[in-house]
């Protein structure tokens, strides 16, 4: 145990971890978590012994709170990585949200959250964007049903997420313009579905996808949008006040659609509904963000505390401290 | 027109450096002479004009502050232009304050306020710019965050300047005289490292304050980006600075490497990683 508690222990550690979070920088695909990981556990430990061990830690009061509480936090951080979860969205107007939509999902082993219990529908939204084109607020309307049937309206956006059921939902720079469409296959039952342009601004310049009618020939869209977007002048990305024409080109077939035209494609009708939007989201889950929040607080006024003992309840050192030190050669050679 | 002829704030910007840069003169000038007649006394004039001359300063700088706030709309947040002078500004005042109330201590202005003069050498070279203010420093656990870091920068300056005395009584023992006026090397080396744990209660509630600040703006409170991972060598860098004295009879001076040490990677981390690195904080994007 004694030998666990040592300080020379401490500053190993400390170095291997200083290693493990340089190595860790932008967090590279090649270096593996157990990089950070060793050297917490074997200071976890380290400490662990020293506070049973040790009375200049487990004597100092606020020393004691201090380290207690870092403890805590490397545990709370654990707890976190094993039970939080990571992932994108893509929501287009009018779309409930659904688990299933999840994109680059990255969960802890143990994640046990009611990801199923969220209920949401993706409403309009604004994007306010200065001279020269820098982004500014945005503001996603969302609909969240309540428990009398009716739905609250939120309107989240930067750092004002939404949280349902713990997990928190981040508005991202990924956003879009989005095409509702049906096709009407020869003899067969419509079906609708949207199609999401790539993200804009950002790819102002190429707003086109591709799509595979079913039963029916391999479809290329292009989206000519007059949204009012310009760099000399403050502007506000909204998909209300935006049009759309819709260029399908299939074979040799080029056609230009304004919403509620459709065309006639081999094997069915194309008909282009009306413009759309889609909000990309950052979704995260970690229960223990309260209490890391809470813990390292509690650990800092530990520190504040020692801090205060140690300068005997003063803010300035005494008089006596601050003694100049070529008086006291001067008291020396004189006496 | 270029941006420089109507910054409305580099008049004042200038004035206030040299105030700061006559604030030096005067204390090299009053450290040296003063010791030269071997008074063991606070010299009241110059030690006064010093004061004068640093609060002078700090109201030129509050004002070149308040007339870019007002010409480009928000605060110094954002450039590398608008940190250096908001720290000088703040380093100065928290110094200012210190020299004020701690007699004893003054002496290590001349290891100190050079470091200003660092900053101000450097943001005389920069373009005073208009900044975009980016939708995420709306939140308001930035004012948190940036003013605890205020409160931990200077108090590794007011380090620095100690350190600097014991160091300075190690290599060039002519100094000694200089610094006659100041207690002796254990008094200073203990008071330093208290104000190291002075900054690393700033630094933890500061690192803390950017955590929740980084949660909401970024959905995540931690992803060591290149500010979270130079921040958190630093807090480490204290963390060993202050177990190393605990677990083994270190020099003075070897102390005080350590504080300028950590002062240095403090350093990077404001005024270098965010800047020079490719992946610049998340908060400017
Ligand atoms: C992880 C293993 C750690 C162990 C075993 C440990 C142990 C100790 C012990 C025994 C002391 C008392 C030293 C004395 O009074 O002479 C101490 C002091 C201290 N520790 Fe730690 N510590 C650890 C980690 C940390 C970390 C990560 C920090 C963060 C910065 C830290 C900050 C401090 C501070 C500020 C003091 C007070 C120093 C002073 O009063 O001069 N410790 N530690």
């Amino acid at each position: 145990m004694r030998f666990l508690a040592s300080l020379k222990i401490t500053l190993l550690g400390m170095i291997l971890l200083a290693l493990a979070a340089a190595l860790s920088y932008g967090n590279p695909a090649d270096v593996s978590v157990w990089v950070l990981v060793a050297p917490l556990v074997l200071l976890a430990a380290n400490l662990t012994a020293a506070i049973f061990t040790n009375p200049r830690i487990n004597r100092q009061t606020g020393l004691l709170v201090f380290h207690v509480g870092l403890l805590g936090l490397v545990i709370l951080v654990a707890i976190g990585r094993l039970t939080h979860l990571d992932a994108h969205i893509e929501l287009t107007q009018d779309q409930e949200f659904s688990p299933d939509l999840l994109l680059d999902t990255k969960a802890g082993p143990l994640h046990a959250g009611s990801i199923g219990q969220v209920i949401f529908r993706q409403g309009p939204y604004t994007v306010d964007y200065e001279v020269g084109m820098k982004r500014g607020l945005t503001f996603s309307h969302v609909l969240v049903p309540q428990a009398d049937g009716s739905a609250r309206e939120e309107v989240i956006g930067d750092d004002r997420p939404l949280v349902l059921q713990g997990y928190r939902f981040y508005t991202s720079f990924n956003k879009g313009f989005s095409v509702l469409l049906t096709w009407e296959p020869d003899g067969g039952v419509p079906i609708s579905g949207t199609v999401n342009m790539p993200s804009y601004p950002l790819f102002d310049y190429r707003q086109d996808n591709v799509w595979q009618a079913p039963g029916g020939p391999e479809v290329k869209f292009w989206l000519q949008l007059q949204t009012g977007i310009t760099e000399k002048q403050a502007w506000t990305l909204d998909g209300r006040n935006s049009q759309g024409v819709l260029v399908v080109t299939s074979d040799e077939l080029r056609t230009e659609l304004r919403p509620g035209e459709a065309v006639t494609l081999p094997g069915g009708q194309l008909r282009y509904e009306r413009l759309l939007t889609w909000m990309g989201y950052a979704v995260f889950y970690d229960p223990t963000i309260r209490w890391l929040f809470f813990v390292a607080i509690i650990s800092v006024i530990g520190l504040g505390w020692h801090y205060w003992v140690k300068m005997g309840s003063r803010l300035l050192p005494s008089a006596h401290e601050l003694r100049p030190e070529g008086l006291s050669d001067a008291v020396e050679r004189s006496s | 027109m270029t941006e420089q002829s109507f910054a409305s704030e580099l008049p004042w910007l200038w004035a206030g450096l040299c105030a700061y840069a006559l604030a030096t003169f005067t204390s090299v000038w009053g450290v040296v002479t003063v010791q030269m007649r071997g008074l063991l006394v606070h010299e009241k004039r110059y030690e006064q004009l010093v004061l004068a001359l640093l609060v002078t300063g700090v109201v030129l700088l509050t004002l070149a502050i308040t007339a870019r706030w007002v010409r480009i709309g928000h605060g110094p947040w954002i450039s590398l232009f608008e940190l250096l002078v908001s720290q000088l500004w703040s380093l100065g005042l928290v110094f200012s304050l210190v020299y004020w109330r701690v007699p004893a201590l003054r002496a290590s202005a001349v290891v100190a306020l050079p470091v200003m003069w660092v900053l101000g050498t450097w943001v005389l070279t920069l373009e005073p710019t208009a900044s975009h203010f980016p939708a995420t420093y709306y939140n308001n656990w930035k004012w948190v965050h940036v003013l605890l870091g205020k409160a931990y920068l200077a108090c590794l300056l007011i380090g620095v300047g100690l350190s600097g005395v014991m160091m300075a009584r190690r290599f060039f023992p002519a100094s000694r005289r200089w610094f006659a006026i100041m207690p002796g090397d254990d008094i200073i080396d203990r008071i330093a490292w208290r104000v190291m744990i002075l900054a690393l209660v700033f630094d933890s509630l500061m690192l803390i304050a950017g955590a929740v600040w980084a949660q909401d703006a970024w959905g995540r409170y931690w992803s060591w980006d290149a500010l979270e991972t130079s921040a958190f060598l630093t807090w480490l860098g204290l963390a060993v600075g202050l177990h190393l004295r605990a677990t083994y009879k270190i020099p003075y001076w070897v102390g005080g490497a350590i504080i300028w040490g950590v002062f240095f990677l403090a350093f990077t981390t404001y005024f270098g990683t965010p800047y020079l690195s490719p992946a610049a904080h998340k908060g400017v994007v």
